[in-house]
Order: structure tokens, then C-alpha cells, then sequence
């Protein structure tokens, strides 16, 4: 860390902390707007604040909620759950 | 005023499906597979060791559902009902439980690795291949930090979500996902380092 400094009455190290919920957006209006007031005097930490956003971000967009897996993976568990069942009935 | 109905039929919820598939109703069996088989094996792909693993885990999960579905009480949401069945079958598979981490290392130590505090202009994902980068940084962390990330920003399950299927609290599902998220960041920024030097 360059300096730690305290801007807007929270420290770098209070936003680092809170920076999950401020991102998830689960945080309370007070403590939002803190945050806020923070990262608009606080270059380093509004920069690195975007890429914690950007890289969670990404992770949904480029490896997550695709609906299909490879057809063969499909077609195996299809074939594998038909036998597993008919032995169950 | 003259009210328009749509007749469109209306999909039936998870829950409805799993009441069905309780009184031993394949139909519903099969559109629970179809809507939830891709999503699980990526999350067994995170936690098992090798894709055979993963599939086996998938197939032993679907039909731990079919057994299982009139223990589904219809309060918990079912996608975490359904990941947890995931898991269960996942560690059955590799027989064995790992123990919870421990956490040596500072909030702030493990910021300072992942760039919190250093005025670097550069993006973490910028330029090509961000996907591949993303998959082998995540493929790089470990077991636990992989899950979480998994269930919660893959999947976009809720903390109360993966707090259920994880068997934590939600403050310390809060904390491991922070902790894997800034580990993450660290991976990129020294892969990013690599690239550069």
C-alpha cells in the first residue's frame, strides 16, 4: 500500500473490507454513501475498486450461465441416469 | 377495460417440479436434468479432481434427486438445494472432507498481492483472451476459493444461496468469497507480470 489515508471518514483499509458488499450492492444507504465519498477522493482505491467489480464481472460474462454442456456429457448422463433409474424401479 | 389472457402454458417452478418427481414423476425428472445438468457440472468440474470425477458426481447427483426429492421441504430455494446434493455426492466420491482453511495472511496483505494500492493505469483482463486467462487463474486457486467463486459469481447464487450450500455462516461466506476474489486478482496480475517482463 502506498499510504493508507482516511477520506471521507473511512480508511483504504475499511473500504478494501467492505468492498464485496459495496460491489454486491448489499451495503446500507450510510455506509454506500461513505464508500462513494471515498473512492471520489481516493484515485487508488477507485481504481482498484473497478477491477474487483470488472473482474467479478467477467468471471458471470466469460465462464458462467452458459445453459449447455458438451453434447457428449449429455448424452452420457442421459444414458447413465436411464440405467441407474431402471435398476431403481 | 377488457383484459387480455395469455394462454401461453406456464413452465412449472422447481419446486412444483421436485413435489412431482417425489410421486415418482420421470417427466419432471428429466426438465429438472435439462434446466440444472449444466450449471452443477460446472460447479463438480470446480470441486472434483478430474472431469470423470465430475461427470460420475453429475450422474450420482440426478439420481440422489430422484431418491431424495420428498426430502426437499419447498422453504430453501431449490438450486441450493440441488447444489448441495452436488456436493454431498462430490466429497462421497472423494471420500474425504477437507478441512477448513486457515487464513494466516492480512485483508490487507492479500490486497497488496492482488493490487490494492498500487496506482497501476493497467486493467487486469485487458486485451485478448480474457476468457482463457479467467478459466486458468480460477483453475490455479484453490478448492475452497474455487467454489465460492463458482456459486457465487458464476452461477449468481445469493449469499444466503451459497452460505447454505457451503455450510457456513454468512459472514464467513462473505469473507471467503472476498479472500478467493482478491487471490484471483493476485493470479491475473502476476500471469499479467509474466506477460510483460
Amino acid at each position: 500500500m502506498q499510504s493508507e489515508r482516511e477520506v471521507a471518514g473511512l480508511t483504504c483499509g475499511q473500504v478494501l473490507e467492505h468492498l464485496p458488499d459495496y460491489v454486491d450492492q448489499a451495503l446500507g444507504a450510510e455506509l454506500r454513501g461513505k464508500i462513494e465519498g471515498h473512492l471520489r477522493g481516493c484515485d487508488v482505491c477507485e481504481r482498484f475498486g473497478g477491477r474487483y467489480a470488472e473482474v467479478a464481472r467477467a468471471l458471470r460474462r466469460e465462464l458462467g450461465a452458459a445453459d449447455e454442456l458438451p453434447p457428449e456429457t449429455g448424452e452420457r448422463l442421459a444414458r447413465e441416469l436411464a440405467r441407474a433409474l431402471g435398476s431403481e424401479s | 377495460m377488457e383484459h387480455v389472457h395469455d394462454e401461453t402454458p406456464r413452465a412449472p417452478g422447481d419446486p412444483e417440479l421436485i413435489a412431482r418427481v417425489a410421486q415418482g414423476d420421470r417427466e419432471a425428472l428429466g426438465e429438472l436434468v435439462l434446466r440444472h445438468r449444466a450449471a452443477l457440472h460446472r460447479y463438480l468440474r470446480g470441486i472434483t479432481p478430474s472431469a470423470a470425477d465430475a461427470e460420475d458426481a453429475l450422474q450420482r447427483t440426478f439420481v440422489a434427486v430422484w431418491k431424495g426429492a420428498g426430502t426437499f421441504g419447498g422453504l430453501a430455494s431449490a438450486r441450493a438445494w440441488l447444489l448441495t446434493i452436488a456436493r454431498n455426492e462430490a466429497y462421497r466420491q472423494n471420500r474425504r472432507r477437507r478441512e477448513e482453511p486457515t487464513e494466516s495472511e492480512t485483508l490487507a496483505a492479500l490486497g497488496a498481492r492482488a493490487g490494492w494500492g498500487h496506482d497501476s493505469p493497467h486493467d487486469l483482463l485487458e486485451g485478448a483472451e480474457a476468457r482463457a486467462r479467467l478459466r486458468a487463474a480460477l483453475d490455479r486457486l484453490g478448492e475452497d476459493d474455487r467454489e465460492v467463486i463458482v456459486l457465487r459469481d458464476l452461477e449468481g447464487l445469493s449469499g444466503e444461496e451459497a452460505a447454505q450450500v457451503l455450510g457456513l455462516g454468512l459472514a464467513a461466506q462473505k469473507s471467503r468469497l472476498h479472500r478467493a476474489r482478491l487471490r484471483l486478482m493476485a493470479l491475473l496480475k502476476e500471469e499479467r507480470h509474466a506477460v510483460r517482463a
